[in-house]
This record gives C-alpha cells, sequence and structure tokens, in this order.
C-alpha cells in the first residue's frame, strides 16, 4: 500500500502510527518502571497472551510504516539522484521487511512448545 | 543614527562570472524610513543597483527581499529595527535576473497550477453569485495574498522540490477555493493535490508563517486542504 508513493495515505498512515506508537511507548514505559519487576518465565508468560501479542504485532507494523513514510519522506527531500534515491529507497524497504518478517517470528516462536 | 552600512548581492548574469557583495554607506538616515527609501536613495550613489518596487506600503509586493537573512518586503521593513551591515539578497532558490530581481516563473506556474478562479458547473444565475456573511468570513486570512512569494521562497521544501511542490503561496490560493461557498471543484481541486509531492512536501516548518508580510498562515490553509481530502476520502 505504502510501496506506491501516495500522498494522502501515506500522511494518514504516518498520523495514525504515530499516535499508536505514543500511546503504546507510554504504556508499555510506565508498566515496566511501575509494574513488578519481571523475571524470563513472567516475560515469556505475557508474551505468550495473544492480545498482548496482537498489540505488540500493532506496535511493530505502526513502527514499521512509520519508519517506512518518515525515511521516505526524507530520502524525497534530501537525495535528488534518482537512482541513488531508488537504491535507497529500496534498501531500507528490504531492511524494513527483513526486521518485520524478524519480529513476527519473534512474537509467533512463543506460542511453539 | 546618522549613517547605515549595507551589503548588497550584485550579480548581472549576462556579464559578470559570478555573484558578489557590495557594500554601501548612506548618510542622512531619517526616523521612520523604510528600507525601500534606503534603497531608492542608494540607487541614485550606484545607478545600475537593479530591484523591483512599485507601491511602497505593502500592497503591491513587489519588493520582496532577503534581508538579513529572513524574506521580508522592503517597503515596510523599518531601518531602525536591522543589524548591520544591512544584507541584502535576492530572495533564495529563483533563478536571479539582475541584482535582487529574480524570475518569478516557477512561482506563478504553480500559482496558475491550482486555478485560482471560482469554477462552477452549474448555469451561471442570472444575478451575483450570493453569499452568506458566514459563508465569506471564510475567506478571511486567505484572499488577503500579495503574491510577493516570501513564503513559498523561504521555504525547504520548495527549495529541495522546486519543480514538483506547489509551495505555500499557491496552496494558500488553493485553500481559499476549496472553502469558497461558491466554488464546485471541490473534488478536481483536492484530486489535482494528491500525490506525494504538490501538497503533501509540506512539513509543517512554518517558515512560511513566519516571514509572510501580511501575517497570513498558509500551514492552517494546508492543513485545512488536507482535512478536506480526508473528509472527501471518508
Amino acid at each position: 500500500m505504502t510501496f506506491r508513493a501516495q500522498g494522502l495515505r501515506a500522511w494518514l498512515l504516518q498520523r495514525l502510527s504515530a499516535a499508536y506508537l505514543a500511546l503504546f511507548t507510554i504504556l508499555a514505559v510506565g508498566w515496566l518502571l511501575f509494574g513488578e519487576p519481571v523475571d524470563y518465565a513472567a516475560w515469556r508468560q505475557l508474551l505468550g497472551t495473544p492480545w498482548i501479542s496482537v498489540l505488540m504485532a500493532l506496535f511493530f507494523m505502526a513502527l514499521f510504516f512509520h519508519a517506512w513514510v518518515g525515511i521516505r519522506d526524507v530520502l524525497m527531500d534530501y537525495v535528488p539522484h534518482l537512482k541513488l534515491r531508488l537504491f535507497l529507497l529500496i534498501a531500507v524497504a528490504v531492511l524494513l521487511l527483513a526486521l518485520a518478517i524478524w519480529s513476527a517470528l519473534t512474537l509467533v516462536s512463543v506460542y511453539r512448545p | 543614527m546618522a549613517s547605515m552600512r549595507f551589503r548588497i548581492y550584485r550579480y548581472n548574469p549576462e556579464t559578470d562570472t559570478g555573484p558578489r557583495m557590495q557594500d554601501f554607506v548612506l548618510e542622512d538616515v531619517q526616523p521612520g524610513m523604510m528600507l525601500r527609501d534606503a534603497l531608492l536613495r542608494l540607487k541614485e550613489q550606484d545607478e545600475t543597483l537593479t530591484f523591483r518596487h512599485s507601491c511602497g506600503e505593502g500592497v503591491c509586493g513587489s519588493d520582496a527581499m532577503n534581508i538579513n537573512g529572513t524574506n521580508g518586503l522592503a517597503c515596510i521593513t523599518p531601518l531602525a529595527g536591522l543589524k548591520e551591515p544591512v544584507e541584502i539578497r535576492p530572495v533564495p532558490k529563483l533563478p536571479v535576473i539582475r541584482d535582487l530581481v529574480v524570475d518569478m516563473d516557477e512561482f506563478y506556474h504553480h500559482y496558475r497550477s491550482v486555478k485560482p478562479y471560482l469554477i462552477v458547473h452549474d448555469p451561471e444565475p442570472e444575478v451575483e453569485f450570493l453569499q452568506s456573511p458566514q459563508e465569506r468570513e471564510k475567506l478571511d486570512g486567505l484572499y488577503e495574498c500579495i503574491l510577493c512569494g516570501c513564503c513559498t521562497t523561504f521555504c525547504p521544501s520548495f527549495w529541495w522540490n522546486p519543480g514538483k511542490f506547489r509551495g505555500p503561496a499557491a496552496l494558500l490560493q488553493a485553500c481559499r477555493f476549496l472553502v469558497d461557498s461558491r466554488d464546485q471543484a471541490t473534488a478536481e481541486r483536492l484530486e489535482d493535490l494528491e500525490g506525494p509531492y504538490r501538497l503533501f512536501r509540506c512539513h509543517t516548518i512554518m517558515n512560511c508563517v513566519n516571514v509572510c508580510p501580511k501575517g497570513l498562515n498558509p500551514t492552517a490553509a494546508i492543513n485545512t486542504i488536507k482535512r478536506l481530502m480526508v473528509k472527501d476520502m471518508i
């Protein structure tokens, strides 16, 4: 959806993902600071809770979409050389996609015995 | 304040190899003098100094220039507040024709592109287009633009993508016709501004708001357009 350089959609996605990222970060940091200290088992159990997994997956999706729109904007502004820009855009897309797959695999791995 | 020092950008692309800064001293500076008055007196010292000016009261928008690093109109910039030597350059980014005179073609191209006139699809009424006072109020802060170019030429997004980004002045005009109750081309206008460049290169840097000599707010106008687009989408 965002790979095609759209104006309104990219901007909306940036705004919505920013709101989610801000909210999630505040809650996560608050939980880490003021919640009970967690050990590995508790951490695993937490990530094994389906609705937490969904929130985490949404967080990573929002993060990567937000990063994509932001970096795309920077490259469009500061890299006027078209071939170089295309190369960098592809490099960023590949990197973000790899990170997305990695985080998805990590989230799913908790459910395996 | 008896005398004032100036450093003014001089460049004639037809004869000079490159631009240079020329120093001037203006004697007998009077209180209340504007920069335009000073430039006119300096032109008496060196007749080759070239700049645009006309009305002398911030209405025509001819004498936009970069004054000590900030865009403004010379005719309504008081000498009293300026740091010396007063550095005067043409507005950034646009090609220089001579000294402080720039080629505004690109700027006007973007202005024309937003179709800055009413578009009506219905048969035209027998009488005038009527508008309620409330509908008319929506145009306040939009119609006053004098197209001096201070905002667009001070916008980093315009510096990076001058050929594609419409710029604050043109987008302010786009908004002026989008919110006009008499205009019937809302969908077409919004469609035309879609895409990553024409409108969405704006990153709300707000240089346009800082330099507008008429105190207008193109950033707010751009946000209004974005809101209209979201509304149009839903």
